[in-house]
C-alpha cells in the first residue's frame, strides 16, 4: 500500500488544455472519490494515474516515487473499469490469473492469490465461466477480483457502477465499501454520481472544467460548499438557486421576499448576490412571515415527497416528509433557518455567508 | 453477494425482424432465386458434365448424362497427377495463407493501435496495391522473381501471392481491430501485458471470425490462380491443378468432360470450407460496420 499525490498535474491535447494543475495528496488507505459532470476530466486524471494517458506537466507520485515515465505495470495500480474489460475468451479463473501469469509467477502463487480472492468476493463457483455466462454484478465483481489479486497499492475505479441497475448498483455500493475496509488499499473511484460519491469516500473531490472546486469530507461539502457549483451538484435534489440583492443585512430576491441568513462581514448593501437553500431545508411552520408559492408539481417518492413550488416567481423544489398530504395547485408557504440559507458572489459563484 | 447467476444454456437472444407482406415476399424470394440460379448453374452444369460423354456434353450441355461415365471421375482420382497436383496447390495455398495471416494481422494491429508519424500514409501505401491485378505487374515480377533464384520454386509463387493479398487482408484486420473495445486494451496495459502480448494473447484470440475470413479469401485465391504459376513454374512435378487441366487440352480436340470432372474435384474442398466457415467469414466480413 502507498499514498498517492498529484502535484500540479496538467493535461491538454494541442491547444485545448483539459486539466490544469491539479494537486490532491490521497493518504495511504484512504478512499477519494472524483466527481464532476460528464468532460470535466475526472477519467482523464485517473487514466493519467494509471499511466494509460502522458501527462503534460507536473509530477504523479505513488508511496512517494514519482511514477511519470513509468508504464501502468511498473506503477503497480490496479484499474476497474466501467465496461468491466473483462477478456471475453478468458474464464473467471485466467482473467485473475492473466496478469500474475504475465508477471512470471509460480502457478502455485497464482492459485493461492486466485483462489484467496475468489474467495473474499464469493467468485469460487463462478470460476469455470466466461464472462458472457456472467450477470452484471457477477462480472463486476470478477473485475474487482482481477483487480484484487494484484495486490496493488492503489486501486482506480473508472465508474464502476455504471452499467448496472439501479437495485444493483446499491448492492456492489456496499461490497466495495465492505472490500476496501477488508484490505484497505488506497482507492481513487470515479463517478459522475454524487450519491456514489458521498456514500463511498473518506474525501470527495469535486471537478468542474478540470479544476478541482472543492476537496473534502462528505458531509463538509455538503454544509459548505466552497461555490455554486458544488453546492448545486452535491445535494439530491439540488439546491434552489434565486438571484438576490443584500438589502439591511438579508437577501431580497424580491420586493417583499427575503431570506435572512448567518450575516458575513464580505458582504456590502446593494451586493448583487445568489441565494441557495437546499429543498430540505424547507420547513413548513416556522417564525417571520415565510414565503407562499402555488404548488405546481407534486413529486411522491414514499418516505419523502419532492414539491415544486412557484417562490419568487421561479420554481423551488422542496423536500416534504412523505405522511404530508401536499397537493398540486394549492398554496404553499414555507420558512428557512438563517444557517441554512447560503449565499454565494453572484459574479464569481464564491460563498460569502457564514454556514 | 447474493445475485444469481444466470443460467449458461439460457437462450436469451431474442428474435428480431421485420414482417414482410406476401407481395415482398415473394419479390425477395424470387431475386434470391435468381441470384441462386446465377451462381448455382455453372456449378451443377460443371459437376454433371463430368458424367458425360464428349458427344453427351456437346448435344445436351445442361441436361442429366444419358450415361453415367464414373469413370471420368475415377479415373483422375486414380492418377498420381492429380494427387500429385493437389498436393502442389495445396502447399502453395497453406503457405500463402500463413504468410498473409501473419503478416496482415501484424501489420494491421500496428495500423489500428499504434500511433506513429506517417502511419495513415503507409497504410496508403499498402493499400495502393489493391488498385493493380497481378497480371499488370507480371513482367518486373518475373524478373525480379528471376533474380531472386526462385523462379520454378513454390516461394517463387508463394511471396508474390502473398504480397498481392496484403492490401485488402490489412484493411480487413484493421477495421476489426479497431472495432474492438478500446478497454480491453487498457486493461491488459494495466495488468502487464505490451503490445505483442495483447495481440498474442487478446487480440488474436477473439479475431477467429475475421482470421477465417481473410484465411478462406487467401486460400480460394490462390486455389484457384493460374496466371502467376503458369508464368513462375516450369516443372510439371510443381504445377498447382489449374495448370493440370493443360493436360487435357490437345491440338486438335479437348476431352472437356475429363475438364469437368477435374475442375468439378479441384473446387471441391474449396467449397466444403466454404461452408463450414461461412458463419465466420460473414461474422468477420460485417465486424466493424455496427458496434
Amino acid at each position: 500500500m502507498a499514498g498517492l499525490e498529484l502535484r500540479n498535474i496538467s493535461k491538454s491535447y494541442g491547444a485545448v488544455s483539459v486539466i490544469e494543475g491539479i494537486n490532491l495528496e490521497v493518504t495511504d488507505g484512504e478512499f477519494v472519490a472524483l466527481v464532476g459532470p460528464s468532460g470535466c476530466g475526472k477519467s482523464t486524471i485517473l487514466r493519467m494515474i494509471a499511466g494509460l494517458e502522458d501527462i503534460t506537466g507536473g509530477d504523479i507520485s505513488i508511496g512517494g516515487e514519482i511514477v511519470n515515465d513509468l508504464t501502468p505495470k511498473e506503477r503497480n495500480i490496479a484499474m476497474v473499469f466501467q465496461s468491466y474489460a473483462l477478456y471475453p475468451h478468458m474464464n473467471v479463473y485466467r482473467n485473475m490469473a492473466f496478469n500474475l501469469e504475465l508477471a512470471g509467477k509460480p502457478k502455485a502463487e497464482i492459485d493461492r492469490r486466485v483462489r484467496a480472492a475468489a474467495t473474499m468476493l464469493e467468485l469460487e463457483p463462478l470460476l469455470d465461466r466466461k464472462p458472457s455466462q456472467l450477470s452484471g454484478g457477477q462480472r463486476q465483481r470478477v473485475a474487482m477480483g482481477r483487480a484484487l489479486v494484484r495486490d496493488p497499492s492503489v486501486f482506480l475505479f473508472d465508474e464502476p457502477l455504471s452499467n448496472l441497475d439501479a437495485k444493483l448498483r446499491v448492492q456492489m455500493r456496499s461490497e466495495i465499501k465492505q472490500l476496501h475496509k477488508k484490505v484497505g488499499v488506497t482507492s481513487v473511484y470515479v463517478t459522475h454520481d454524487q450519491v456514489e460519491a458521498m456514500t463511498l469516500a473518506d474525501r470527495v473531490v469535486v471537478l468542474n472544467k478540470g479544476i478541482i472546486q472543492q476537496a473534502g469530507s462528505p458531509m463538509e461539502l455538503y454544509r459548505q460548499p466552497a461555490n455554486t457549483f458544488v453546492a448545486g451538484f452535491i445535494g439530491s435534489p439540488a439546491m434552489n438557486f434565486f438571484e438576490a440583492t443584500i438589502v439591511g443585512g438579508a437577501a431580497r430576491t424580491a420586493p417583499g421576499v427575503s431570506f435572512e441568513f448567518r450575516p458575513a462581514s464580505r458582504l456590502t448593501e446593494g451586493q448583487p448576490v445568489t441565494v441557495g437553500v437546499r429543498p430540505e431545508h424547507f420547513q413548513r411552520t416556522g417564525q417571520g412571515p415565510g414565503l407562499t408559492g402555488p404548488v405546481s408539481i407534486v413529486e411522491p417518492t414514499g418516505g419523502q415527497t419532492f414539491v415544486t413550488v412557484d417562490l419568487a416567481g421561479q420554481p423551488t423544489v422542496v423536500t416534504v416528509s412523505g405522511d404530508d398530504l401536499v397537493e398540486a395547485e394549492t398554496n404553499l408557504t414555507l420558512y428557512t433557518s438563517p444557517q441554512q440559507v447560503y449565499v454565494f458572489d453572484r459574479e464569481t459563484g464564491t460563498r460569502l455567508s457564514e454556514n | 453477494m447474493t445475485d444469481t447467476a444466470p443460467p449458461i444454456d439460457a437462450a436469451s437472444a431474442p428474435t428480431s425482424g421485420h414482417s414482410l407482406g406476401i407481395r415482398t415476399r415473394t419479390y425477395l424470394y424470387a431475386a434470391l432465386l435468381i441470384v441462386a440460379a446465377v451462381v448455382l448453374v455453372p456449378l451443377v452444369t460443371t459437376a454433371l458434365g463430368g458424367f458425360k460423354t464428349l458427344g453427351d456434353l456437346r448435344g445436351n450441355a445442361f441436361g442429366l448424362p444419358q450415361t453415367w461415365m464414373f469413370s471420368n471421375y475415377t479415373d483422375i482420382l486414380v492418377s498420381q497427377r492429380y494427387w500429385l497436383q493437389m498436393g502442389n496447390s495445396l502447399l502453395i495455398a497453406g503457405l500463402t495463407v500463413f504468410l498473409v495471416l501473419t503478416l496482415a494481422a501484424m501489420a494491421a494491429f500496428v495500423f489500428a493501435h499504434v500511433k506513429f508519424f506517417g502511419s495513415q500514409h503507409l497504410l496508403n501505401y499498402f493499400l495502393i496495391g489493391l488498385m493493380f491485378p497481378a497480371a499488370t505487374a507480371i513482367l518486373p515480377l518475373f524478373i525480379r522473381i528471376r533474380d531472386l533464384g526462385l523462379l520454378d520454386t513454390y516461394w517463387g509463387v508463394v511471396l508474390p501471392q502473398a504480397a498481392f493479398g496484403l492490401g485488402m487482408s490489412i484493411l480487413l484486420f484493421r477495421n476489426y481491430f479497431r472495432g474492438m473495445p478500446l478497454e480491453l486494451f487498457d486493461a491488459a496495459f494495466v495488468d502487464g501485458a505490451g503490445y505483442f502480448r495483447f495481440f498474442w494473447h487478446i487480440t488474436l484470440p477473439l479475431s477467429r471470425p475475421i482470421i477465417a475470413t481473410v484465411g478462406i479469401i487467401s486460400f480460394v485465391g490462390s486455389w484457384n490462380s493460374y496466371i502467376l504459376p503458369l508464368i513462375l513454374l516450369n516443372s510439371e512435378s510443381k504445377y498447382p491443378w489449374p495448370l493440370g487441366i493443360m493436360v487435357y487440352r490437345g491440338e486438335f480436340s479437348t476431352d472437356w468432360q475429363l475438364i469437368l470432372a477435374f475442375i468439378t474435384l479441384t473446387i471441391t474442398p474449396t467449397i466444403i470450407v466454404f461452408f463450414v466457415a461461412q458463419k465466420h467469414i460473414i461474422a468477420g466480413l460485417t465486424a466493424g460496420a455496427v458496434k
